[in-house]
């Protein structure tokens, strides 16, 4: 039995090395900041590739987290905030006061030329790009069930499409909600909600995640899944067959926020990392990828020219109001349960 | 509690270093769930009754239960869990009674199965489940055939793969000890091979059964990965918890829809109730030999790999998925989905390879002490221990994850300094795995034969000598399963963890995650069977070790 007692020495021994074990979080050095995004995975290392050649004396700690994820921990960490800055998260959420409390008002260089409804009155939060609403449409399976290409959230009332489209469930995802909002605050309340209810019928699914009815239209699961224009232009770029189209009638979008926290540990590098969000050599970095800039004067990207985005996006879109689209949340949230019954 | 009496009394009387181990034993394990479970879930707690105007009240818990579609989700999650249950715990019965009872051909097939599904990661059999039933699956499109794979039907099946091999390790180790004179007495007395099975077998193994139930009740009526990817509109209380907090961030909201998940595991008095009676263990109990038996065997043994198939076919397509160019566009073989290009690359697989070996040698030492100071103790306490045990597995992971963001990330260097490190998502993975190991413990400490341990106290050894020879050598194969299952899982947890990466430590788990938010599942199938290939090896390395360590200290013996 000596074998197995030795064994427990084996684990005793390696419990004993468990104290080599160092915390990641380093107290802040000068020229190192901490960065919370939401932004997609493969334009933040381009992004950061370029802010490295700008300000080679900066070194920017990232995490990435889906927007959702993000949120939920920037609240959780509100005791002892870790982030300097939160860079291109969703407005909506940022007006959540559980996070812009957190936030300091600072003006970037440059903000000035962004539009109103592009940074916030107090100036805690500007937003230099965003992304659009829109349905990913396979066109083989579409053409399988013998049915035309959508152009509307109007004409996803067509029967054709029963059983065929699936969209987020604004209660569990931003991207469902801003999608709502858009419709409501476009078409009014009462021919909003008609508009919602007969949709209804077709959807097959309203998911949790907001990108995932576009991967499921992507995969051939379904043939149109109601999601946003990244999500559209990565599937594309992949290679599947499917097409984007941006809802000609209530095409909602999405702001993405900077912030400087209150309680960044550098603010000095934090606020010159804002400053490059919106210089130059960020607008073009934005220009080679971005469906939607805010700064004037940045031309489209090569993704969305060959998405077949309008070259003038601003008029497509819907004039949002994420003020009021943030406060009246949880009463459109429980009213639409009500209409769809899911 | 007779028996309980008996055993504190003789208690009284040992010697005072073995009662100060006695209380290492206790007191270790304990601080550790009162530091790492407790005080997380009693912020949980707190939050719960915190209101939006800023009061402290019921008024979240009135909220809730008022909404119109609640009671639709908890029936759902109820119907849900408990046909995941009922299909786990006879599944698992089979294949357990199939691999410990019966010479099974093509043993290493269903081995294989049972622990793929916990070595790999979550978004595996669900991409697995659909790339093959979804509606344009391979099945699907073979065979002209629909099949409905969203909804309930998908969560069970997706859900079961999931608790499957959690009910199998209970059992196996609830099988593994019976006494073989039990059934040689019964075949003199001419019982029929089935009263053998119904009068000897299973209440053998009722505490078994009940505690695999429990598992697979609770794990799956917490779990929100699969109700997210292939739950279609069949809304259960995880996705509930998912939507209050991530989609609406209105965590005070979320923690009472945690609190309502704890519900199930009060099931657990009833089942501490059961593991009060002692099981069918006696003096020098004769190992049960797995024999042949055709009208047995046969069905049990197509049961047993149709379903260890099935489940290594739903993983099988997903690695083969891993090596196509465009899934299911363009089928063409290529190795481009495994130059992993995310952030930090292939770094995150060596920090969880470091984290899940942490999290399974410090659980199985803790685990062992823990049950080992519990069965020594009085009635009442000792329930409370094991209440408090098996409790972590009623709650989420998103829940679990973010109680230790607002444990743990504060000021004070202690506990702060955890935040942040490998050591806390390893200890997190631990806890949220604790009851699930701390029962198969459990089942596996009731089948050391009291009398054997009196027998080694009456010949004059301590509670060394007890442990050494009696507890121990009967313990090996549980505390094993246990390692490496609370390993298995810490590789590939992905729910509470992602709230504990930093910057500049992230793991597998989550990479898998990335890489299939990024657009690319295919890339992210790569990226899983990665994380499956290092963990077998490693498995298969542990394994070498310990055999060269027996034969080697055997050799010594013998010499």
């Amino acid at each position: 039995m000596r074998n197995t007692l030795s064994r427990v020495a084996w684990l005793a021994l390696g419990m004993a090395c468990l104290p080599a074990l160092s915390p990641a979080f380093a107290p802040a050095f000068a020229g190192e900041i901490t960065v919370y995004s939401a932004l997609e995975e493969d334009e933040i290392a381009a992004y950061l590739e370029r802010a490295a050649a700008d300000m080679p004396d900066v070194t920017v700690n990232l995490l990435r987290l889906s927007t959702g994820d993000l949120g939920a921990r920037i609240i959780a960490e509100a005791g002892n905030p870790q982030a300097d800055v939160i860079w291109g998260f969703a407005v909506t959420n940022m007006l959540n006061p559980a996070i812009y409390d957190q936030l300091a008002a600072y003006k970037a260089a440059g903000e000035d030329a962004l539009g109103e409804q592009f940074r916030d009155k107090e100036g805690r939060w500007f937003a230099p790009t965003g992304y659009v609403g829109a349905f990913c449409v396979n066109t083989e399976r579409l053409a399988q069930i013998g049915a035309p290409v959508p152009t509307s959230w109007a004409d996803l009332k067509n029967p054709a499409y029963k059983g065929e489209v699936v969209m987020p469930d604004p209660g569990s995802s931003g991207t469902g909600y801003l999608q709502i909002a858009a419709i409501l605050q476009g078409a009014g309340e009462e021919a909003g909600w008609q508009l919602i209810k007969d949709i209804d019928p077709n959807m097959a699914q309203y998911t949790t995640s907001g990108s995932r009815p576009c991967r499921m239209a992507q995969a051939g699961e379904f043939a149109i899944g109601a999601s946003l224009s990244y999500v559209a232009m990565q599937g594309i770029e992949e290679g599947y067959p499917i097409q984007m189209v941006i809802p000609a009638d209530y095409a909602g979008f999405e702001l993405e926020a900077n912030g400087l926290m209150a309680a960044a540990k550098n603010p000095d590098d934090a606020k010159r990392f804002l400053d490059w969000t919106l210089g130059a050599g960020a607008a073009e970095a934005y220009a080679a990828r971005k469906d939607l800039v805010t700064i004037p004067g940045v031309p489209r990207s090569p993704q969305a020219e060959k998405a077949g985005l309008p070259e003038d996006l601003t008029a497509v879109l819907f004039p949002m109001n994420f003020a009021a689209s943030g406060e009246t949340r949880d009463a459109i949230i429980t009213k639409w349960r009500e209409a769809v019954g899911r | 509690m007779s028996a309980g009496e008996k055993r504190v009394s003789r208690g009284l009387d040992t010697p005072f270093e073995e009662r100060l181990f006695q209380r290492v034993l206790l007191l270790v394990p304990l601080a550790g769930l009162a530091l790492f479970f407790l005080y997380p879930l009693s912020i949980v707690v707190w939050r719960s009754f915190q209101q939006g105007d800023g009061t402290t009240g019921l008024g979240n818990y009135r909220e809730i239960l008022g909404l119109d579609h609640l009671w639709r989700v908890v029936s759902n999650s109820l119907v849900m869990s408990g046909l995941t249950a009922v299909i786990c715990v006879g599944l698992g019965l089979v294949i357990a009674y199939a691999l410990s009872r019966t010479r099974i051909p093509l043993r290493w097939l269903v081995t294989l199965a049972l622990i793929l599904p916990l070595l790999a990661p979550s978004l595996v059999q669900a991409l697995g489940l659909i790339f093959m039933f979804g509606r344009n699956g391979l099945l699907t499109s073979l065979l002209g055939v629909q099949v409905q794979i969203y909804g309930l039907p998908g969560l069970v099946i997706a859900n079961s793969l999931y608790a499957l091999p959690q009910a199998v390790m209970i059992l196996a180790v609830a099988l593994r000890h019976a006494d073989r004179r039990q059934y040689d007495a019964a075949l003199v007395l001419g019982a029929s091979p089935w009263r053998r099975f119904v009068d000897i077998t299973l209440p053998g193994l009722r505490f078994g059964l009940l505690s695999a139930g429990f598992v697979c009740f609770t794990v799956t009526i917490t779990d929100f990965g699969n109700a997210a990817v292939i739950g279609g509109n069949y809304r259960v209380l995880a996705s509930e918890i998912y939507a209050q907090v991530v989609g609406q961030m209105n965590f005070n909201m979320g923690a009472v829809v945690g609190i309502l998940l704890l519900i199930p595991t009060l099931l657990a008095f009833y089942l501490e109730k059961v593991a009060g009676l002692r099981g069918g263990s006696s003096e020098g109990a004769i190992p049960v030999e797995p024999d042949r038996w055709a009208p047995r065997d046969i069905p049990l043994w197509i049961l047993t790999h149709l379903t260890a198939l099935f489940v290594i076919a739903i993983v099988a397509v997903v690695i083969f998925a891993s090596f196509v160019q465009l899934w299911p566009y363009r089928m063409s073989l290529t190795l481009k989905n495994y130059n992993i290009t995310t952030q930090g690359g292939y770094d995150p697989l060596w920090t969880s390879l470091y984290a899940s070996l942490i999290t399974a040698v410090f659980g199985t030492a803790m685990l062992f002490a823990l049950v080992l100071a519990q069965r020594k103790m009085p009635g009442w306490s000792a329930r409370l221990v094991y209440l408090l045990a098996i409790v972590p597995v009623g709650v989420p992971g998103l829940v679990l994850g973010l109680s230790y963001v607002l444990s743990f990330n504060v000021r004070p260097v202690f506990p702060g300094i955890l935040y942040g490190s490998a050591l806390l998502i390893a200890f997190c993975n631990f806890y949220h795995y604790h009851s699930q190991g701390f029962l198969t413990m459990v089942t596996g400490i009731r089948n050391v034969p009291q009398p054997l341990e009196e027998t080694v106290t009456t010949i004059g050894g301590g509670l060394w000598a007890n442990l050494r020879d009696a507890v121990i050598p009967i313990m090996v194969p549980t505390l094993i399963s246990v390692f490496f299952f609370l390993f298995m899982r810490g590789m590939v947890t992905l729910s509470a963890v992602i709230f504990l990466i930093t910057p500049k430590l992230s793991v597998g788990a989550v990479s898998v995650m990335r890489l299939d938010q990024a657009g690319s599942s295919t890339q992210a199938a790569a990226f899983a069977v990665l994380i499956m290939i290092t963990v077998l090896a490693a498995m298969g390395l542990m394994r070498l070790l310990l055999i060269w360590q027996s034969r080697r200290s055997r050799a010594r013996a013998a010499g």
